[in-house]
């Protein structure tokens, strides 16, 4: 099986390269925003921010629709006919499972037989797809979507956006907006063991040390920190967001070149003095028994067992996991305990806000601009996923339907149940009406993006907004060759980087050896890497200011 | 798959009427019976298990303290998942496309085989090669991609059915299994007046029965278990077979959503439904086995033996 895939993939590529190769010289033409006359079927004359987008004949567009598992795309939601009342558009879905959904996408956009809108698409994943001319340049058309550009600018965007920007100073992906930005993950904490303990709920990681160091005073037997998300990054979330608080993010979230903010210049993460301080911060809790070394292989599930079974008290977490997984977990295995989400500690960097304010977006594909509905289809766009109606739509459905004004404050009706907000209404928002779909319904106000949220988690984001926003990292797009070229450094970098991390966690290898280590990673090109990263941030710099 | 194996195996060592074994082969006989009893065991385990989460309860899954016998028995699970009418769609989906192939395959992969097990034919070498180039090269996911959509075939049953229809492995093991019939038996039927069809339906399948029951197995088994042409030639939720199905729930459940919370209710029984939807899915194919089994060893060791 593995073999077979493994060979699907290498065929997969293969024929990538072709395609990409076959369509190399139709690119780089320059803006073609201008002579847009001739696209203009059924698109609206006048659409400002606050219209209603409406197009002036019926009109369809293709859409590739991701399919949770949860609840399953049907053609009857009220979504679709609600949308055509109101927006005269049709959508004709692609219903694609999500298990497989990247690669299916990927497909479709090689053999050019993708759905024109093509949602749910995360960076960097469009950036395949840019060199044969598949997908469309959106930022040469955003002047089409008023609610989009208006939003950015009253949000202040402009750097995030342009961490999106290729070399020709194009962008190809309309991104999800979130107006504050919102950390979801961080460390879940059995409160009564706190409450036991006479501990208070740990602000800063190094808190997190005497709590941890405490509980295990109180249970000799547990290690109180068994972490999960490690799979297939080992220590996927908590390297993440621990690194985050020290200025040099690990896990999910390692990128090799870091930007320095105050020192105005990139360095490479894995090397930096910032990362140290984290690898020494977890190797003094392994060292304690105060941090499973399982925490690092094991699944999910095992570190939920644990949990469950009162052998560890804290463990990386979301709102979801918190109240989907935990407390149901507990309330099972153990009714008397309280775990809850404690909002992100503090590090060395300060009282920041790691979460970016971008979101998984939409890709165009390239023949949608031949379409004669070009127009209506961007203005489309725009209402759906950008302005305050069609997001409120998205998410909540129709007024007097699936929910009602309360106050200046939108309620489910009392037979509509979604989240668990509403345990006695028989018909599920989701599943039934195909409102809160996250194809359509993320980011917005935060009043919109919290709308489900439970009390507490909305404090929790209290806590959290109140903090700085890190500072956004310039962009350094890389030619061709460039990223040829930095492809075959990055793999080796990454997992010697990884492999030797746990190695300094885990006490396999003593911190002391830390200057051999940067000479090896300097063996494996480390300088080099950061040599054609800062010439690529020089260029930009001078190319697009 | 594996647990053929292990039958194929334990048929093997049946031990032999006739003179005393030696002492020799009798240990040979109790390591093999050891070593093969822990084959078992190791293969069987993980469906028994698979087999005793579908009918417990959650919580018991949660402590991990489920192995060979349900804890709390209960039938929640399978009421969930016979409930849900998509489940049922994607079943019906998998037999139609399973049955289809299969026959088509079958009638391809004999034809193909019986005439290139005829030594006279011209230009047999030739049609052996381009068969054996499909074993080495293939044009790659994309153009076949390109070459179905551009067939029509997206959507149908067909995309599933043709591209898969000649398996090059169960080809030459036909092919070998042929060239063994005794060209006697062919020649005193042309004698007696059959052509080459007749001799072909009225001597050598009726002949062939183990090796095509084997074959019927073989491809069965491939187009039930397969999801991935499935996955990429359709583009709606009702044309896929029960393996798509099973497989956005397992992977779609445990890959984290941004966005579209999950329900509560929902995320707890999964790890139950989605034993109980492994059972389902796994169920009738298992039950083919002891049916064609005695077909099945006799089979394959026909194709590999000659002389």
């Amino acid at each position: 099986m593995l073999n077979r895939s493994r060979h699907r993939a290498a065929v997969f590529v293969a024929g990538v390269l072709l395609v990409s190769l076959a369509a190399c010289d139709s690119g780089g033409e320059s803006s073609e925003a201008d002579n847009l006359s001739a696209v203009r079927a059924g698109a609206m004359a006048t659409y400002n921010v606050g219209d209603q987008f409406k197009a002036t004949e019926p009109v369809k567009f293709s859409i590739m629709l991701l399919s949770n598992a949860a609840y399953p795309y049907k053609s009857d939601w009220l979504f679709w006919s609600e949308l055509t009342k109101r927006t005269n558009v049709t959508l004709e879905p692609v219903a694609v499972p999500g298990s497989d959904y990247n690669q299916k996408r990927s497909v479709m956009v090689a053999a050019g037989d993708a759905p024109f809108i093509i949602p749910k698409t995360y960076r960097p994943s469009e950036e395949a797809y840019i060199s044969s001319g598949a997908i469309l340049p959106v930022s040469d058309y955003i002047d089409l979507m008023p609610h989009y550009k208006d939003k950015i600018a009253k949000a202040k965007m402009d750097a995030e956006i342009n961490t999106m920007r290729q070399l020709d100073g194009k962008y190809y992906l309309l991104p999800g907006i979130h107006e504050k930005p919102w950390q979801d993950y961080s460390l879940a904490i059995r409160t009564d063991i706190l409450e036991q303990l006479n501990l208070q709920t740990p602000k800063t990681w190094d808190e997190l040390y005497t709590v941890l160091k405490a509980m295990k005073a109180a249970y000799p037997n547990s290690i109180p920190f068994s972490d999960r998300f490690s799979q297939p990054t080992p220590g996927g979330n908590l390297l993440n967001i621990l690194g985050a608080s020290y200025g040099a993010n690990g896990g999910w979230g390692y990128n090799h070149a870091t930007w320095d903010a105050s020192a105005n210049k990139f360095f490479y993460t894995g090397a930096s003095d910032k990362y140290k301080g984290m690898l020494e911060y977890l190797n003094k809790l392994v060292k304690e028994g105060l941090l499973d070394p399982e925490s690092f292989t094991q699944t999910d599930d095992q570190a939920r067992q644990k949990l469950a079974n009162n052998r560890s008290f804290v463990i990386s977490s979301n709102a979801q996991t918190l109240v989907n997984e935990y407390r149901p977990d507990l309330a099972k295995t153990n009714p008397n305990a309280k775990i809850a989400k404690i909002p992100l500690p503090i590090g060395p960097m300060g009282e920041i806000n790691p979460a970016s304010r971008l979101e998984s977006g939409v890709i165009i594909s390239k023949k949608a601009r031949d379409s004669k509905n070009f127009v209506a289809m961007m203005q489309f766009i725009d209402w759906l996923w950008y302005s305050d109606a069609g997001q409120e739509f998205s998410k909540w459905g129709v007024e007097g339907v699936t929910y009602k004004k309360d106050g200046g404050k939108n309620v489910l009706t009392d037979d509509v149940n979604v989240v668990g907000l509403n345990p006695k209404g028989t018909k599920h928002l989701q599943k039934d009406f195909g409102f809160y779909n996250g194809v359509f319904a993320y980011g917005g106000k935060p009043e919109l993006v919290q709308g489900f949220f439970s009390a507490e988690e909305q404090e929790n984001q209290k806590i959290m907004n109140a903090r700085t926003p890190i500072t956004v990292a310039p962009p350094y797009p890389l030619t061709e060759e460039e990223r040829e070229q930095v492809t075959l450094w990055e793999t080796p970098l990454k997992d010697y980087v990884q492999q030797q991390s746990l190695k300094f966690i885990l006490g396999q290898r003593p911190l002391s050896e830390w200057d051999a280590y940067l000479t090896e990673l300097k063996g494996k090109n480390m300088d080099q890497y950061m040599e054609v990263v800062q010439k690529a941030y020089d260029r930009y710099k001078r190319e697009h200011g | 798959m594996v647990t053929i194996d292990t039958k194929v195996l334990a048929t093997r060592t049946a031990r032999p009427k006739g003179p005393r074994a030696t002492r020799g082969y009798r240990v040979f006989q109790a390591v093999n019976a050891v070593v093969l009893t822990g084959v078992v065991v190791v293969t069987l385990y993980p469906f028994v298990n698979i087999v005793a989460r579908s009918f417990s309860e959650e919580r018991y899954l949660i402590a991990g303290s489920v192995s060979l016998v349900p804890r709390g028995f209960n039938l929640i699970a399978y009421e969930r998942v016979v409930s849900d009418p998509m489940f049922w769609t994607n079943y019906r989906n998998t037999v139609v496309y399973t049955t289809v192939s299969t026959f088509i395959a079958i009638v391809l992969t004999t034809c193909y085989a019986y005439v290139l097990s005829k030594k006279h034919l011209k230009g047999r070498g030739f049609l052996i090669g381009i068969a054996l180039l499909t074993l080495f090269f293939n044009g790659g996911l994309i153009p076949n991609y390109l070459l179905v959509t551009g067939l029509g075939l997206r959507n149908t049953l067909w995309a599933v059915a043709l591209p898969n229809a000649i398996s090059v492995f169960n080809l030459l093991v036909m092919k070998a299994f042929f060239e063994s019939l005794p060209v006697e038996l062919e020649e005193a039927a042309a004698v007696d007046g059959l052509g080459t069809y007749g001799i072909l339906l009225k001597i050598v399948l009726p002949l062939s029965k183990a090796v095509i029951a084997t074959m019927v197995l073989f491809y069965a088994v491939t187009f039930w278990n397969s999801w991935f042409s499935a996955f990429l030639y359709m583009d709606r939720l009702d044309l896929f077979p029960v393996t798509v199905y099973l497989r956005n729930l397992i992977a779609g459940a445990t890959g984290m959503q941004s966005g579209g919370i999950v329900d509560p209710d929902a995320v707890q029984v999964a790890a139950t439904i989605q034993s109980v939807t492994i059972v389902l899915t796994t169920l009738p194919i298992l039950m083919v086995y002891p049916f064609i089994q005695r077909y099945f060893v006799t089979g394959v060791m026909l194709g590999a033996v000659k002389g």
